[in-house]
């Protein structure tokens, strides 16, 4: 008697874990994670109370400062971007071609309220929200480079991919006219990246920077994002290339979110031609 | 529950939080708490209740200072499951029979220090599978499962102190 007694709570004791465990990994695995609504609840809670510890130690380094120089550099890039859009396009018809332009995108200043830096899969928490007009799969950069990209919105908030994630890849380009390859974070380091799958036959030296492709309907092109380090090869086929970034995650704050407002009918388009 | 388990048990938790958000050594140290909290729970509590306590547990770092639900909870569950085998094993099954507790004073640190060892490691192997293992050099994985290991046991020391009774054997 006393045995059965021992072998229910086993199975008991075994159902439950197997019942919680898949409960967990079904979160820890679903894409969908960050769009559930108590996520969201979280979200806000987190940069309500991360947030304003944080806020705390940034009024110590000058916060006010900071502002300005945010919305001054804000200013510069809207600048900036205008007239590399407008060399983009000289060039383009200096070469005779006639393309549509479909990729306009839109920017926005935001400020980041927590980021996670310690962790395989790392995440920030924007003070922006779907009401200040942030909508999912926004890139999120500064002038010095990519820091993540939107996830997940809520009214007042975002939730974000740090670059410094296990599953963040993005289209980078060697020089602005070299080979492109995707740039993962090398998982170590804040400011360490691996450019991959770059053929053999282009060259490069130490310091190199590297650009944003802009072969990605998030990120517009020529975003500096690193330097060059040491190369390897790799099955004999691809060079590896380690990355300095040049964007400091320790000491972000100020981003700007980039939209591209042609997104969609671009994703459309490849649905439909998608076999 | 003569210590306040429970107020010390969620002091804990808090601070695992504030842990997770705010004490960042290096991509190679996971320090967490969670394990040795398990370890410590009363031995009278069943384990489907701690299961339960488990995951509760878990959810609540992984939503509020993790950002990626379930990764504490998965690598914690597991602990709670073996959490009376593991007692068994290294305090013999009297404890768990006679609804003691167990405590460094009671049996020295040699025996807990092993104890936090089982858990640190059963909960670290999970983690670091779930935090992208497979993605990163085994050498990486490797290193950063021992320093962890080591941070997780000397973490565990002062928490299991004050988790457990002070009566001496």
């Amino acid at each position: 008697m006393r045995k059965t007694g021992k072998i229910v709570t086993l199975l008991v004791n075994a159902a439950i874990f197997i019942i919680l465990e898949i409960a967990a990994l079904g979160m820890l695995r679903s894409d969908r994670a960050q769009d559930f609504f108590v996520s969201k609840g979280v979200h806000a809670f987190m940069a309500k109370v991360w947030g304003g510890t944080e806020a705390v130690k940034h009024y110590f380094s000058l916060r006010q400062v900071n502002e300005e120089l945010s919305a001054e550099n804000f200013a510069l890039n809207q600048e900036l971007m205008a007239w590399r859009h407008e060399a983009e396009t000289a060039k383009r018809d200096s070469i005779a071609r006639s393309f549509t332009d479909i990729g306009e995108f839109h920017y926005m200043p935001a400020t980041i309220v927590k980021i996670s830096r310690n962790k395989q899969h790392n995440y920030l928490i924007i003070g922006q929200g779907s009401e200040d007009g942030v909508v999912p799969h926004s890139g999120i950069i500064t002038s010095e480079g990519v820091v993540g990209i939107v996830d997940a919105v809520s009214k007042h908030y975002a939730y974000a991919i740090s670059f410094m994630n296990t599953d963040f890849s993005l289209s980078a380009r060697l020089g602005r006219e070299g080979a492109v390859g995707p740039l993962v974070w090398d998982g170590k380091t804040s400011g360490g990246a691996i450019l991959k799958e770059i053929p053999l036959q282009y060259r490069f030296a130490p310091g190199d920077t590297v650009y944003t492709s802009g072969y990605s309907s998030i990120f517009p092109a020529d975003i500096p994002i690193g330097l060059t380090g040491d190369s390897r090869i790799v099955n004999g086929a691809t060079y590896e290339i380690n990355i300095r970034l040049l964007q400091d995650f320790g000491a972000v704050r100020y981003v700007t979110l980039v939209n591209n407002v042609g997104r969609q009918e671009i994703e459309s388009l490849e649905e439909e031609a998608a076999p | 529950m003569k210590k306040n388990f429970i107020l010390l048990y969620v002091l804990l938790v808090a601070a695992q939080m504030l842990i997770c958000n705010y004490l960042h050594l290096t991509s190679y140290v996971q320090l967490s708490l969670l394990p040795a909290l398990i370890l410590c729970l009363p031995t009278r509590v069943r384990t489907s209740v701690a299961l339960l306590i488990a995951f509760a547990t878990g959810m609540a770092v992984d939503l509020i200072a993790e950002g990626a639900p379930g990764i504490n909870t998965v690598a914690l569950l597991p602990v709670a499951l073996l959490r009376r085998t593991v007692c068994d094993f290294i305090f013999g099954e009297e404890l768990v029979l006679r609804g003691e507790e167990f405590s460094i004073r009671k049996y020295g640190l040699p025996k807990v220090l092993f104890a936090l060892f089982l858990v640190q490691a059963l909960f670290l192997l999970i983690y670091l599978w779930a935090d992208g293992a497979g993605t990163r050099p085994f050498l990486f994985n490797l290193i950063r499962f021992g320093a962890s290991l080591a941070a997780g046991m000397l973490l565990g020391i002062p928490v299991t102190d004050m988790l457990t009774p002070d009566d001496r054997k």
